[in-house]
């Protein structure tokens, strides 16, 4: 009698514990038993993915690089073609927000590098949940929540960048506030009023200088750009001495290629902006997406992302890219209320325009 | 012949009813159909008023610059006998084959303050001061008028080519001299296409992009294709807003059309009449070498320096002119030939090219023809209606296109076919103009006289019409081919993934890479294009047996 008590116990307990098990899973949110991937997990069905035979990734990353993280995964994956259409921001939301609109599902994977788009999108009902074994890696506030809209795929950092040739490292300018100076009139460069990085700098600054920071800033009569790739231009070129807000990924591309500029890490921290990565619903290759975003949110894409495209991962077991620092080595400069900072852009963009003579 | 206007009219005119209806959203831009309905963007653009005046400034000096340049040019090319013409002809369509934001990252590279090229070398020889500043509202237009100045040359070429050469040799017989010549019977004569011309390359500066937004935004110099730029890409993306400035620009359009009608109808031009001639140019005697030097000097500021400097920037290994800076390498090269998307957009782009010009020109040229010839009532109308496309800025009409076409059940949303009929819509207006120089100087009697000799509608045009217009229609299709491989506007918001062109690639590349990439890959667009148009118009002449 004991003996079959007992057995009706341990058969209830591993009865029990296999339905929990599922159930503990679900609130990680990854399928019960993820397959292992040469360097990474994933939920996708593998065959089935191999079958859709393609996925179409929508980003706004520099097209020879996106190529190149594309081929390391078809690589992997010999049978899953990969395709992308590479646009600015704002353009590859008017086409992203038409197409499904109209239901019209050409993407499967969708990057996008400003908050402001990634929130609408969440918002709209764009993103399919799918939650990536490989998301455990990420901290809870890197995440949609619920986790599997939104990922943190990288974040992309900002400090001042100088001319070594025109500017002596005891003239450069050592913190945020040091940008106020007149010296840098008609020299400094900054981002226009649709970067979601140029928004994040003019929030922090408020933050720490107050309201004024940005008025005393508008009598240097900053020049604006579209681009890191003009800024960083100018400013090697000796069009103009220092780049306020500047790309961490761009320093690291043109120090790699010998160009005269130099970092200033200012130590009330970095400007920091996520980029955001999902898949999207209604997604014409579901699995061949899914296991894209598993292998790139794991190491090995990751890893390939630093070498290819010079960002940094927000995960720890990635190292940093090439002659760059990690970023948990770094103090990063986030809002504490993503809420509170996005109800600041129409404000910002009003003041930014005026800032940079647009308006 | 009311079918073929038909069909082009509701080509141009959808889209442009979605782009209305989204001017007059007050709501949430994103919404769509718009739930709030108002005027408040066109009421605010009074605040625009500078952005307005800068704009009007910048196309008006352009206008007159690209026009002087393309009446000297072409008269010089066409109507003189200087040595080497069809080559230096080639030549002058080179500006026009490349993407006119890298034009203007050459000018940047050559006349940028402080650091250009030219100033460096001015600064070498004692001066304290830069000789030029090209990133202000001058260097603009200077930048505008010789990148879009090809236009301006190819369609007066085209006119003068259509010049009973009789005209100007009794002039000269009754004792005129040559600038007196030119300026009293070559210039009425060719007063079409030069006004055709001017109300063409008038619309394109307005709606010009590309230097305003690398050379004007340094200066903080605004238009309103660079505000349109703004507040399209930013979030909450100002639909409104841009499509309001873009459809008030088609006001100064009307204006302009309505004067050109005015001062066509009061006059006589044509030239081509039943009296038999072969087009031949004036003997300039020594005239002829400081032509040549005028010629070759307009080819090495607008075609050689900027090409150098791209050059020399696609060779390095970062982007300066900086002499003891700059090092080379043959990487940007490898890069652009090594991705993988830039064949098959090449491809794409010489498909569209042709196909878009071989189907277009012929549409274009029964357009014009009933325009300008026919007695179809509303073709006064449709002449507008047809010039609507060039006066609204191109990425405010692509994204037009973008909601209008996408919202069709007809599945041909990111494939070829949908970018061929987006490139037709937005080149109406180039092929029109450039054919209608033409066709005003054809003399009506001779179709008449077709018709009275029992000659049917379709015969006459074969016979008589078309062939008396082949020059004009050269020009239309060698405009059309260029400019359907370097667009940028519409392409942007209608490829697809398996539909990629060229021209946002480069850009792409310019934006988020790096300008010395930027310039491997324009230059391989150039050469590209060189080749294309070489090999196409030699089979032609295999072909038809005539040089153009």
């Amino acid at each position: 009698m004991h003996r079959y008590a007992a057995r009706v116990l341990s058969t209830a307990l591993v009865c029990g514990l296999a339905w929990l098990s599922p159930i503990a899973a679900r609130a990680d949110g990854a399928c019960p038993t993820p397959r292992q991937m040469d360097g990474f997990k994933t939920c996708a069905d593998v065959a089935k993915a191999e079958s859709e035979g393609s996925f179409v990734l929508y980003s706004t990353d520099p097209e020879a690089g996106s190529e190149a993280e594309l081929a390391k995964f078809h690589a992997m994956f010999p049978k899953i073609a990969t395709n992308y259409v590479r646009l600015q921001a704002g353009a590859l939301y008017a086409k992203l927000s038409a197409e499904r609109q109209a239901k019209a599902y050409l993407v499967d994977v969708v990057q996008l590098s400003d908050i402001s788009f990634a929130r609408d999108f969440e918002k709209r009902g764009g993103y399919m949940s799918y939650v990536s074994p490989e998301m455990a890696a990420y901290k809870a506030e890197y995440k949609s929540q619920p986790e599997g809209l939104w990922t943190w795929g990288a974040i992309s950092m900002a400090g001042i960048a100088y001319n070594p040739n025109l500017v002596s490292k005891d003239e450069a300018p050592k913190t945020w506030k040091d940008m106020l100076d007149p010296k840098w009139t008609d020299s400094v460069t900054v981002k226009v009023s649709t970067s979601g990085m140029q928004h994040m700098t003019w929030y922090q600054m408020r933050l720490l200088y107050g309201d004024d920071y940005w008025q005393k800033f508008a009598a240097l009569k900053p020049k604006a750009f579209d681009s890191y790739v003009q800024q960083f231009d100018r400013t090697v070129d000796g069009q103009d001495k220092v780049i306020d807000t500047a790309q961490y990924s761009g320093y690291l591309q043109f120090k790699a290629k010998g160009a005269p500029i130099e970092y200033v890490y200012p130590p009330e921290g970095l400007v920091a902006v996520p980029e955001f990565w999902g898949v999207v619903k209604e997604a014409p290759h579901p699995e061949a997406a899914k296991l894209f975003l598993d292998w790139f949110l794991g190491v090995p894409g990751q890893q390939g992302y630093g070498e290819t495209l010079f960002y940094n991962s927000i995960r720890d077991d990635v190292p940093a890219p090439a002659g760059g620092v990690k970023a948990s080595q770094l103090k990063l400069l986030f809002p504490a209320d993503w809420d509170a900072f996005l109800k600041t852009h129409t404000q910002f963009v009003r003041e930014w325009d005026k800032v940079t003579g647009l308006r | 012949m009311p079918l073929v206007v038909l069909l082009c009219g509701v080509l141009v005119l959808y889209p442009i009813g979605f782009l209305i209806n989204e001017s007059l959203n007050v709501g949430d831009p994103s919404t769509f159909p718009p739930e709030q309905y108002g005027f408040d963007n066109y009421t605010n653009l009074i605040d625009d008023a500078h952005i307005l005046g800068n704009t009007a400034l910048v196309a008006s000096i352009a206008t007159v610059l690209a026009v002087l340049f393309g009446f000297l040019q072409a008269w010089i090319l066409t109507r003189t006998n200087i040595p080497g013409r069809q080559r230096l002809e080639r030549l002058m369509e080179l500006p026009y084959y490349m993407t006119p934001l890298i034009g203007a990252l050459a000018w940047g590279v050559l006349l940028g303050p402080k650091t250009g090229l030219v100033n460096q070398a001015w600064r070498a020889l004692g001066s304290p001061v830069d000789l030029f500043n090209i990133y202000s509202p001058y260097g603009i237009a200077w930048v505008m008028a010789l990148f879009e100045g090809t236009i301006a040359f190819v369609m007066i070429s085209a006119s003068m080519k259509s010049m009973d050469p009789s005209l100007e040799e009794s002039s000269r017989v009754l004792g005129a001299g040559k600038l007196r010549t030119a300026l009293r019977i070559t210039l009425p004569l060719v007063a079409p296409g030069v006004l055709s011309a001017t109300i063409f390359v008038f619309a394109e500066m307005l709606g010009s992009f590309a230097a305003a937004f690398v050379l004007g935004i340094p200066g903080r110099f605004y238009v309103v294709t660079t505000a349109i730029w703004e507040a399209t890409l930013s979030f909450p993306p100002d639909y409104g807003r841009a499509a309001a400035m873009g459809l008030s620009l088609f006001g100064v359009m009307l204006i302009t059309l309505t004067l050109a009608r005015l001062v066509l109808r009061h006059g006589t031009y044509t030239t081509i009449t039943g009296k038999g001639f072969r087009p031949r140019e004036m003997d300039v005697g020594r005239m002829r070498w400081p032509l040549l030097g005028i010629a070759w000097g307009y080819i090495i500021v607008a075609v050689i320096l900027p090409l150098g400097a791209l050059m020399l920037t696609s060779f390095e290994r970062f982007a300066t002119v900086i002499l003891p800076q700059m090092h080379f390498t043959l990487a940007n090269y490898q890069t652009a030939l090594q991705m993988g998307s830039v064949g098959p957009a090449f491809v794409n782009s010489l498909t569209l090219g042709i196909s878009v010009a071989t189907i277009g020109v012929p549409v274009m040229g029964v357009l014009a023809w009933i325009i300008y010839r026919s007695r179809m009532p509303g073709r006064g109308v449709a002449e507008y209606v047809i010039m609507f496309p060039q006066a609204v800025p191109r990425l405010v009409f692509g994204l037009g296109l973008l909601w209008a076409w996408i919202n069709l059940p007809i599945p041909i949303y990111g494939t070829l076919w949908l970018l061929a009929l987006a490139y037709f819509t937005v080149f109406l207006p180039l092929g029109l103009r450039t054919i209608a120089g033409v066709v005003l100087q054809v003399d009506p009697s001779l179709e008449e006289c077709a018709r009275v000799c029992g000659a049917p509608w379709i015969y006459q045009m074969r016979t008589v019409t078309l062939p008396l217009l082949r020059p004009g229609m050269v020009a239309a299709w060698l405009l059309i081919f260029i400019a359907s491989v370097r667009e940028l506007g519409v392409s942007i918001f209608l490829m697809g993934p398996n539909s990629k062109v060229i021209a946002p690639a480069i850009v792409n590349s310019w934006l988020s890479s790096s300008s010395e990439l930027s310039a491997a890959m324009a230059l391989i667009q150039t050469a590209t294009i060189f080749v294309a148009v070489a090999i196409l118009f030699g089979l032609a002449r295999r072909v038809t047996g005539v040089t153009q």
